[in-house]
């Protein structure tokens, strides 16, 4: 996943905590290898070198395709699990290299859920066209290892890859968990602190990817419907929701909305914080 | 300002059907109610009124989630009061016998001071349940019942508040209903209207055991969500009482037309019924943690009691863990139409004349109030605690139509009292 993922288990028990972090651990590993675009033996991989070809894919699948296409219709388009193929152009890595507009423009009629055929368990994918799972697996491996710990012990725990957390109740003797959230030009540190008693936390925003040119930042969140960086979004995006998965949709939707990230929360009746 | 849709329904109806999900409740910070635990909190009160009333009054609430959104709750309040309270009678140049309400007893007022009944003392306990249960995913219903018994009273209330959220959560809707049935059961029995209060060891003018009284309350309220730091509540409450709302310890006295001596003392008499008509407005703010609360009431009733109640609260946040809650509250009411200080010798009605009325307590009266309090208190915090202390202040003009010895009398005393109250919860 590309990022520091720790597993917190409130217990005197060693033998239960190695345990229930390997069981973490192994379902972080499982859906990486399952679904990462990067693994040359996978159904992505397969998908990816269908040639137009119908696809079937397993139960697991057929449910995150359908949620991938319940958050494209809530979002109008604008959470498009086809927009992974941007990174081409787009490579968030600190630098100033910008593609042109007619470069992203070319990209345009490479993208577009509703170009695809999804009618479970069969996808079909046209040609020259990707699908990346990025944009929640790693919210969904958060909540899929919360499961699982969770089916084997009633200890308090929090899951945290990379930024994106669960917890399932607060340790014994404290009111709630206490996550830092950092600060954009201070990494590592520790800017304010979100109490969390039980829920999913998730996060959206450039702390750690971004491009910069001429003392303008791009943030990594790109509009599919014009293959460009939502401009003037906020540089973070916390939310705080029942499941990681939603938190992450919502933080993702937040930063989509670029300056009316505020107001799109908001009307959510959920508990975020955002940083400009 | 763009209008978004909140996306919660559809949001948790998409990742519902996403097996491999885990779900808890994204619970507020402070909320500590996990799961299969009570909470408990406890609070203690002292109250003192000068030279009167003593109280200790002890309460324990629990609660329990039993499941995200239902709660059940238990409270137990235990009143020790013991004192003196003002009967009624007015002061006099000369000491005054009276009988206790038994009739068994008397004590003697010293010249020149308030007549107190110095048999003033009770213990009360009360125990209520409570249980919020969502019976939608906007819709709330709160059922409670009381049960509350002291030696001399008994009273049990049944209640209903159906809330309803709307306008994406930032509305709220409420209606709720309570019905209570009290019973009185008076030392030495009720007394007769009007009826003249006789030495001790003879037979008062009683007219039975006990009694009763029903009591309706309906409140319609809306609460407005104004901004992400403030809102509003609006409440509009209507309360009709029927049977004995008379206090079968008050009495009134009865003084000599020339000297305005005292020359006999009268058992009072209130109307069988009162219906009341509040309108309530509080407005919540928070500044960056620190929380402002203003709320005002105003009432009328049939009685002819009509109040207002101004309330100011300022959470000031000392630091993470503790804060500093100044409090002040006004209060005035105007006299009920049937108040009278005394009766001049020749106005009273008869005795048995239930369809007269009057009563001598200071509490339906014309006066204003003043509280103002400070409270002390930790949070964010594994226990958290404070500590409040108020001061109260009760004063009323001199009624304008004393005369003889009266004139000379104070017949409205000031009352004043401390309170301190403890809370901690474990």
């Amino acid at each position: 996943m590309a990022s520091p993922c720790e597993v917190l288990i409130d217990t005197f028990d060693e033998t239960l905590a190695k345990q229930l972090t390997s069981i973490a651990a192994e379902e972080a590993w499982r859906i990486e290898n399952k679904f990462s675009r990067y693994n040359n033996s996978n159904i992505i991989h397969h998908i990816h070198t269908a040639q137009g070809e119908p696809v079937e894919v397993d139960d697991e699948f057929c449910e995150l395709l359908n949620f991938a296409d319940q958050c494209y219709k809530l979002s109008d388009g604008l959470f498009d699990i086809t927009s992974g193929i941007l990174r081409e152009i787009w490579k968030f890595d600190g630098s100033s290299n910008i593609p042109s507009r007619k470069q992203a423009k070319a990209y345009l009629k490479r993208i577009g859920w509703d170009e695809v055929r999804w009618q479970a368990p069969f996808l079909t994918l046209p040609k020259g066209m990707e699908i990346d799972l990025g944009g929640f697996g790693k919210e969904y491996a958060v909540d899929s290892a919360a499961k699982n710990v969770a089916d084997q012990s009633s200890a308090a725990f929090l899951i945290n890859f990379g930024g994106d957390i669960y917890a399932n109740k607060p340790p014994k003797e404290q009111d709630s968990w206490r996550i830092g959230l950092e600060k954009n030009d201070a990494l590592g540190k520790a800017n304010s602190i979100l109490e969390l008693a039980s829920g999913a936390v998730a996060t959206s925003g450039d702390t750690r990817r971004y491009l910069e040119k001429s003392g303008i930042r791009f943030p990594h969140v790109l509009n599919p419907k014009t293959a460009w960086p939502v401009m003037r979004a906020p540089s973070s995006v916390t939310v705080v929701a029942d499941n990681c998965t939603s938190a992450g949709f919502l933080a993702t939707m937040a930063m989509l909305k670029g300056k009316h990230a505020d107001e799109f929360l908001a009307a959510q009746n959920v508990r975020y914080s955002l940083q400009t | 300002m763009k209008n978004f849709k909140n996306l919660s329904v559809a949001l948790a109806g998409a990742t519902a059907c996403l097996s491999g999900v885990a779900n808890v409740s994204a619970a507020e910070t402070l909320d500590k109610n996990d799961f299969g635990n009570w909470d408990i909190k406890s609070a203690i009160l002292f109250y003192n009124e000068s030279d009167r009333v003593q109280a200790i009054e002890p309460v324990i609430t629990a609660t329990k989630q039993i499941d995200t959104d239902e709660f059940l709750s238990f409270k137990l309040v235990v009143d020790s009061l013991t004192g003196a309270s003002a009967s009624g009678a007015v002061p006099s140049t000369e000491a005054q016998t009276f009988s206790t309400p038994s009739g068994n007893d008397s004590y003697t007022t010293p010249a020149n001071e308030t007549p107190l009944d110095p048999t003033f003392f009770d213990t009360r306990y009360a125990l209520s349940a409570s249980w919020v249960k969502p019976i939608s995913r906007f819709t709330k219903l709160t059922l409670g019942s009381n049960f509350s018994n002291e030696f001399d009273y008994l009273s049990l209330s049944s209640s209903a508040l159906l809330a309803h959220d709307i306008n994406n959560r930032n509305t709220t809707l409420s209606i709720g209903v309570s019905a209570a049935f009290d019973t009185i059961d008076t030392v030495g029995g009720i007394p007769v209207a009007f009826g003249r209060q006789l030495p001790e060891g003879q037979e008062q003018p009683r007219q039975g055991e006990e009694d009763d009284k029903a009591v309706i309350d309906v409140v319609l309220g809306v609460t407005q969500v104004l901004s992400k730091d403030s809102l509003l509540v609006f409440n509009y409450s209507f309360s009709q009482a029927d049977g004995y709302l008379t206090d079968p310890y008050k009495v009134i006295s009865v003084v000599d037309a020339a000297s305005a001596k005292p020359i006999e003392t009268l058992y009072e008499n209130r109307p069988d019924n009162r219906t009341k008509h509040a309108v309530y407005t509080q407005y919540k703010r928070n500044f960056s943690g620190n929380i402002l609360d203003a709320s005002y009431r105003y009432s009328t009733d049939d009685f002819g009691i009509d109040s207002n109640t101004v309330d100011l609260r300022f959470k000031y946040r000392l630091n993470e863990q503790s804060f500093l809650k100044p409090h002040i509250r006004f209060y005035s009411q105007s006299e009920a139409d049937f108040y009278t200080p005394f009766f001049v010798d020749g106005s009273q009605p008869l005795a048995n004349n239930s369809s007269s009325f009057a009563t001598a307590d200071y509490r339906l009266g014309e006066f204003t109030s003043t509280t103002i309090g400070l409270e002390y208190g930790r949070d964010n915090v594994r226990r958290p605690w404070s500590v409040a202390l108020e001061y109260y202040v009760q004063s009323g003009d001199e009624p304008d139509n004393t005369f003889g010895q009266l004139a000379n009398q104070e017949l409205y005393p000031d009352v004043d009292a401390v309170m301190l109250r403890i809370n901690f919860d474990y």
